[in-house]
């Protein structure tokens, strides 16, 4: 299947998808601080009251202003009922008029009972930060979205178009339409989805892929995160299990063989698992090593990054 | 690591178990196998999974896991060499199916049913809002209970970053589908009605108005209509939540915490433990899945390797004894990081009822890779 679009790190707007605990927000963080360091000015944007980019970065990212954790790389933590009162204030302008409604309990009804409408503002905000200009530039050359889990992932791509279907008119069915032109922009919008090279992750992975074609959503490219990789070759392996046969080998050489071709058996299940994500996925798979500490200062981070932006899946071919 | 105790048999006689914990850390496989397990002990159990597991369902030959429950063939339990007592069946949860069943079953006639069914915001509720899928995750369980077909059933939870949420739903949905104050504001047609009007003095009208203004008044009227429909229902659906919270915090359930030996999801472990403790719920034990086994015999000097892999033909045996024997360290220190993560959650956590299950290389695909989990959790 051709990949539609540029490559993933030329688009706009990146969007990190994958089930809990494949790595996604090592992932996103990763990309982001790849596109950074290229000279690109980014904004890593988390979705959600619970952030881990503190872990990552050793900054904590602000709820209301994007905070600089590294040169050329911002965090923003976007809430959906702060950015209600947001796009409140941007709509109504009278000041007193939006501190009432924030108030209301009946407003906090609707927006309880319009079914999408916190996935909406959300991704209203993460529209309106892409899309900010300022002295003729945009603000932001990137955006690189840790999504929530996988459904609701898709939930907040998708609230665009559920708007549309909901709000019969008036402006929030406009700025929806104007949303997810942009969301579903190939040039603009690029969705990455993550695994781990396991059964049970490929599998969902490739389910989430399905369902981000059907909806025409821009998907560029999976990726294969803590992929095994064996430093021993096809003949080091035989020449391990003759000495796990070997009648003289003891239990210290022994350990020592089964060790090494555990590692080379981990080594091909997970090339298996990878090469299965591609064929069924048929989109370009970026492969990332296993970096066991992520923590500021341990360089892991930097490891990924520079795994994730040299892999031709992430830049392009050429 | 052993494990001092058999998690099948403490929780024989459970009506409900619910299995919860972090995304990916398995407990999908853990449920399957517990209910293998309390199966074939001879009890009829259902094992309820949220999320599509298709290669669950291979290994337990089912074509299409779906709302309907399907029953595993005994044969098939019997050829991976475990005695099938009692019966096993899985379903896979549909939330918007649950949800329909739930509106038919509360609604007074026909014509409400057909008006909850054919609105917007209805059709939208299973994926949209918040703790839906939670809700109905809870009103199947209470289904299923309530059939009468089953001794046990095994729930395996929505992964949830807050892996909870699906214990207060039931109570968030209901409070929703209720919507006091803002059907006071909406009139029969949407908009403001004429009761909104004369209830409102805090300037609720403008409210509206400007959310009408917003939104346009399509969606208030779906709002309104939607809330309308469900009039007279709100005594069923909270008196099922209350059921519901009252078996799930009786001596019938049993809550398993299920995580991986890392740090974050078992972060996770120890905070949802420490809630379920302090909400009362019945505890049944903490399950560490995917455990590196400790490798066993002494560290092996290079040069006795190396004249054995010389032998066996090595193009480069001194190299690859020496990466042979780091290989053989690496694995140490996993294990030695899975060992000592598990001593800290038995240490933030006073020592709770910990199983552990060994890292398989493959997710189990054949009911024989189940029983083996199911060995693993009734001690090794």
């Amino acid at each position: 299947m051709a990949m539609e679009g540029p490559p993933l790190i030329d688009r706009r707007m990146a969007f990190v998808l994958g089930k809990g605990g494949v790595g996604k927000t090592a992932v996103a963080a990763a990309l982001a601080l790849g596109l950074a360091d290229a000279g690109h000015r980014t904004l890593l944007v988390e979705v959600g009251a619970e952030t881990r980019t503190e872990a990552l970065f050793g900054t904590a990212p602000a709820l209301d202003e994007p905070v600089e954790v590294r040169p050329g790389l911002f965090a923003l933590t976007v809430d959906a009922e702060l950015a209600t009162q947001e796009y409140l204030s941007i709509q109504l302008r009278v000041k007193p008029l939006v501190e009432m409604m924030a108030r209301s309990r009946a407003f906090h009804q609707v927006t309880q009972a319009a079914p999408g409408l916190a996935e909406l503002v959300t991704l209203g905000k993460i529209w309106d930060l892409a899309t900010t200009v300022r002295d003729g530039a945009p603000v932001w050359d990137r955006l690189v979205v840790d999504s929530p889990a996988t459904g609701h992932g898709i939930a907040l791509l998708e609230a665009a178009g559920n708007a549309r279907d909901l709000a019969g008119s008036g402006p929030i069915r406009d700025q929806a339409e104007a949303i997810e032109k942009v969301v579903r922009h190939p040039s603009a919008t690029g969705i990455a989805v993550v695994a781990m090279p396991e059964d049970l992750a490929v599998t969902e992975a490739i389910e989430a892929v399905e369902l981000l074609r059907a909806r025409d959503m821009p998907v560029a490219c999976a990726i294969a995160n803590a992929v095994r990789r064996s430093a021993f070759s096809p003949a080091d392996a035989q020449a391990l299990r003759a000495v796990l046969a070997h009648s003289a080998a003891g239990d210290a050489e022994r350990a020592a063989a089964a060790a090494a071709i555990a590692v080379t058996d981990g080594a091909h299940h997970d090339e298996r698992e990878v090469e299965g994500l591609g064929r069924e996925s048929g989109l370009p798979v970026a492969v990332l090593p296993h970096v066991p500490d992520l923590a500021p200062g341990s360089g892991g981070l930097e490891a990924l990054s520079a795994a994730l932006m040299r892999d031709p899946a992430v830049r392009g071919a050429g | 690591m052993n494990n001092a105790f058999d998690l099948v048999e403490m929780l024989e006689g459970r009506r409900v178990v619910v299995v919860a914990g972090a995304g990916g850390v398995g407990k999908t496989t853990v449920s399957a196998a517990l209910a293998l397990g309390l199966a074939a002990r001879g009890a009829r159990v259902a094992v309820v999974t949220i999320d599509p597991a298709r290669r669950l369902a291979s290994a337990l030959g089912i074509d299409d896991l779906g709302d309907t429950p399907h029953r595993v063939d005994p044969a098939r339990v019997q050829a991976a060499g475990m005695r099938m007592e009692g019966t096993l069946d899985a379903l896979q949860l549909d939330p918007q199916a649950t949800f329909d069943r739930l509106v038919a079953r509360e609604a007074p006639d026909e014509a409400a049913r057909e008006k909850i069914l054919r609105n917007r915001i209805y059709r939208h509720l299973s994926t949209a809002v918040a703790g839906a899928q939670e809700f109905m995750a809870v009103e199947r369980l209470h289904e299923l209970v309530d059939s009468g077909h089953y001794d046990a059933v095994v729930l395996d939870t929505p992964p949830a970053r807050n892996a909870l949420d699906f214990l207060d739903a039931p109570e968030r949905m209901t409070r929703f589908v209720e919507g006091r104050g803002l059907r006071l504001l909406l009139g029969p047609r949407g908009g403001v009605g004429r009761t909104g009007w004369r209830a409102l003095q805090a300037g609720g009208h403008m409210v509206m108005s400007v959310v009408e203004r917003l939104t346009g008044a399509q969606l208030l009227t779906d709002i309104s209509e939607f809330l309308q429909s469900f009039d007279g229902m709100y005594e069923g659906f909270s008196e099922r939540a209350s059921a519901v919270r009252f078996l799930l915090a009786s001596d019938s359930s049993r809550f398993v915490v299920v995580t991986g030996p890392r740090p974050e999801p078992a972060g996770e472990a120890i905070a949802l433990w420490r809630r379920l403790r302090d909400d009362r719920y019945p505890l049944g034990a903490v399950v560490v899945n995917r455990v590196h086994p400790q490798p066993g015999g002494a560290d092996a000097p290079p040069a006795a390797l190396a004249a054995l892999l010389a032998d066996a033909g090595a193009p480069d045996p001194e190299g690859l004894a020496a990466r042979a024997a780091d290989a053989l360290a690496a694995a140490r220190a996993r294990s030695a990081a899975d060992r000592h993560e598990i001593r800290a959650i038995a240490g933030a956590l006073d020592a709770p009822p910990i199983t552990t299950v060994p890292a398989l290389d493959d997710d189990p695909v054949e009911v024989a890779g189940l029983a083996r989990v199911t060995r693993e959790l009734e001690g090794g």
